[in-house]
């Protein structure tokens, strides 16, 4: 290559940095701000959505304005809902005396994939967590003593995490809910199903076997 | 066929660093028997020790931090080595920590423990574990724990997450809310009551063992005794937080629990720290060591690796020569030492002279 071009081609790419024109420095640095994607994924979504065409565009602008404007938590339980109410708290068939309770709406969908449960629910919005600030009066807890003081229910699940922050709720909860004479349980925390003892970790298997249970007469 | 037949020693083969306290690179070969790393101070001998503790038991004797072995401006080190067939490998950066065993990552640190190999740190300062203050005896239970049972780590760990935020609680509102403090106070004794048993089972399985070493190492009989003191004493650990609430609400902090419990060693009955010798604290701090060496043997039917930091150029040639007798025989050894003059009673496998960062071999 000629010596002089390259020289010059040095220079003016030293002068005029290229960069994206700002409508899309806007898009990437609107879709860096959503959970889960970096600045990489960003910028190969916005350039992606720029080949995508309009139609893809508008379909894609549609369906974030409706979301937006139409879903809301459910009054009773946080659930997502399009109504006041959501289609479990509006299903009558559903039994009314045990409540379900999870951290975020999110963790309802498993729960009611397994088909197991017929109750209802409620969502506490988080959980405690000293480190983080969250205290008690930062989960929506009013909102469940008010149900509980309207009656009806004999059970309470506590369905929250098994790490310290779930276990830590969990017992604030069982705790404030003794005055309510419910019964109390936790999902079952012992070996998982389907797997063999291998699957279990340590602490698990130590406290299985501490609380092992009789089966039998000897 | 005696029980023996089946211990095998652990032997780790090979050791690489990267990025790791003062090292760039390190690979080095280590011997079955007895590998000598000698340098002057500060030139990385005992962070070759330390590198090959925290390759085996992903945890460091010098630091609690991992954090703190990374070399200056780098953002990682790692850390990777041969033990007997197995293939381990550990890499740490701030943001993540990968656990390799044969090629496969391993999610869980425990599967990780599982497949790795057990070890006895010896250093200088073991002195400390009979003169200075709880702090240093719980930390030696916890090592040993943590090698001797699989569930101890866990629950020490979920322990000590459980009493940081109950103590951030009473730090941090003038006005304590009870059921938010207690949320807590049951973790602490759900996670609180297993080590409690396992360090009362480990010290009761201890004692003899160590008190043997004791007995031939000082050779006279020292009646050594271990007494495990939980801060709790005979009391449920749960009453034990309940009765404490007052002294809590004074001070401010979690005041009772394993993380406060003691083991006290006893010479003859009396305490060690007060009532015995300075050689009789030596030979009980060692003894110590030894008697985790043999526990370990006994229940893991393996020979421990003994990582011995700095303690044999110190000693005169009586004492040096009764401590190399001591060591269990199979064990493979790894070294340290400033200067080499009291080797010649010995015979070393291997020899490398670290300095300015690196290593070199030297002819035993
Ligand atoms: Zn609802």
């Amino acid at each position: 290559m000629d010596a002089a071009a390259d020289d010059s081609f040095e220079k003016q790419n030293a002068v005029h940095k290229v960069e994206y024109p700002p409508e899309i420095k806007t898009l990437i640095g609107n879709l860096k701000r959503l959970p889960g994607i970096g600045p990489r994924s960003a910028e190969r979504i916005a350039v992606w959505l720029l080949k995508a065409g309009s139609e893809a565009v508008g379909d894609l602008a549609e369906a974030l304005t409706q979301a937006q404007a139409r879903v809301a938590p459910c009054q009773i339980c946080g659930f997502f809902a399009t109504e006041e109410i959501c289609a479990i708290c509006g299903d009558e068939s559903r039994r009314g005396e045990s409540l379900c309770i999870v951290e975020e709406a999110t963790d309802i969908l498993p729960l009611e994939r397994t088909g197991a449960y017929r109750g209802l629910y409620h969502t506490l919005g988080g959980r405690i967590s000293p480190l983080d600030n969250i205290g008690p009066e930062d989960l929506n807890l009013e909102g469940l003593w008010k149900r509980l003081h309207e009656g009806g229910f004999e059970e309470v699940i506590l369905a929250v995490g098994s790490d310290v922050e779930g276990e830590a709720t969990a017992h604030y909860l069982a705790h404030s809910l003794e005055s309510y004479g419910v019964k109390i349980t936790r999902l079952a925390q012992g070996l998982p199903a389907g797997g063999g003892l291998e699957a279990a970790d340590d602490l698990t298997l130590f406290r299985a076997l501490e609380g092992r249970t009789r089966v039998g007469e000897g | 066929m005696s029980i023996h037949a089946f211990i095998s020693p652990v032997f780790l083969q090979e050791l690489k660093l990267r990025h790791f306290r003062c090292f760039e690179t390190l690979r080095c070969e280590l011997e079955e028997g007895m590998t000598v790393f000698v340098g002057d101070n500060a030139q990385g001998k005992t962070s070759i020790l330390e590198s090959a503790c925290i390759l085996l038991r992903l945890q460091s004797p010098r630091t609690t931090s991992l954090q703190e072995v990374i070399r200056f401006e780098e953002r990682s080190f790692a850390v990777e080595g041969e033990l007997d067939d197995t293939r381990l490998q550990i890499g740490y950066s701030q943001s993540r920590r990968k656990l390799v065993v044969d090629g496969e990552t391993q999610s869980r640190s425990g599967d990780y423990l599982a497949r790795s190999g057990v070890l006895v740190w010896m250093a200088n300062d073991d002195l400390d574990l009979v003169r200075r203050g709880g702090e240093r005896r719980r930390k030696f239970l916890d090592f040993m724990g943590s090698q001797l049972y699989p569930a101890y780590r866990p629950a020490l760990r979920s322990y000590e997450q459980a009493l940081r935020r109950r103590n951030h609680i009473f730090k941090r509102d003038p006005k304590i809310d009870w059921n938010q403090v207690d949320a807590y106070t049951e973790l602490l004794v759900e996670h609180g009551q297993v080590l409690l048993a396992l360090r009362a089972e480990m010290v009761e399985a201890l004692e003899p063992l160590a008190a043997e070493a004791q007995t031939r190492v000082s050779g006279e009989n020292d009646n050594l005794g271990l007494q495990y003191l939980p801060s709790s004493r005979d009391a449920e650990l749960g009453e034990a937080y309940a009765a404490s609430r007052e002294e809590e609400l004074r001070k401010r902090v979690t005041v009772v629990g394993p993380h406060r419990d003691d083991l006290v060693l006893m010479v003859h009955g009396r305490p060690a720290d007060a009532f015995a010798s300075e050689g009789q604290q030596r030979t009980v701090a060692l003894a110590m060591k030894l008697g985790q060496a043999a526990l370990l043997r006994q229940r893991r039917g393996d020979d421990p690796i003994l990582m011995v930091d700095d303690i044999f150029g110190e000693l005169d040639k009586e004492r040096r020569n009764a401590l190399m007798q001591a060591l269990p025989a199979g064990s493979q050894k790894l070294v340290t030492t400033t200067h080499l003059d009291w080797l010649q009673d010995f015979e070393p496998d291997a020899i490398f002279r670290v300095a300015d960062g690196g290593i070199a071999t030297e002819s035993p």
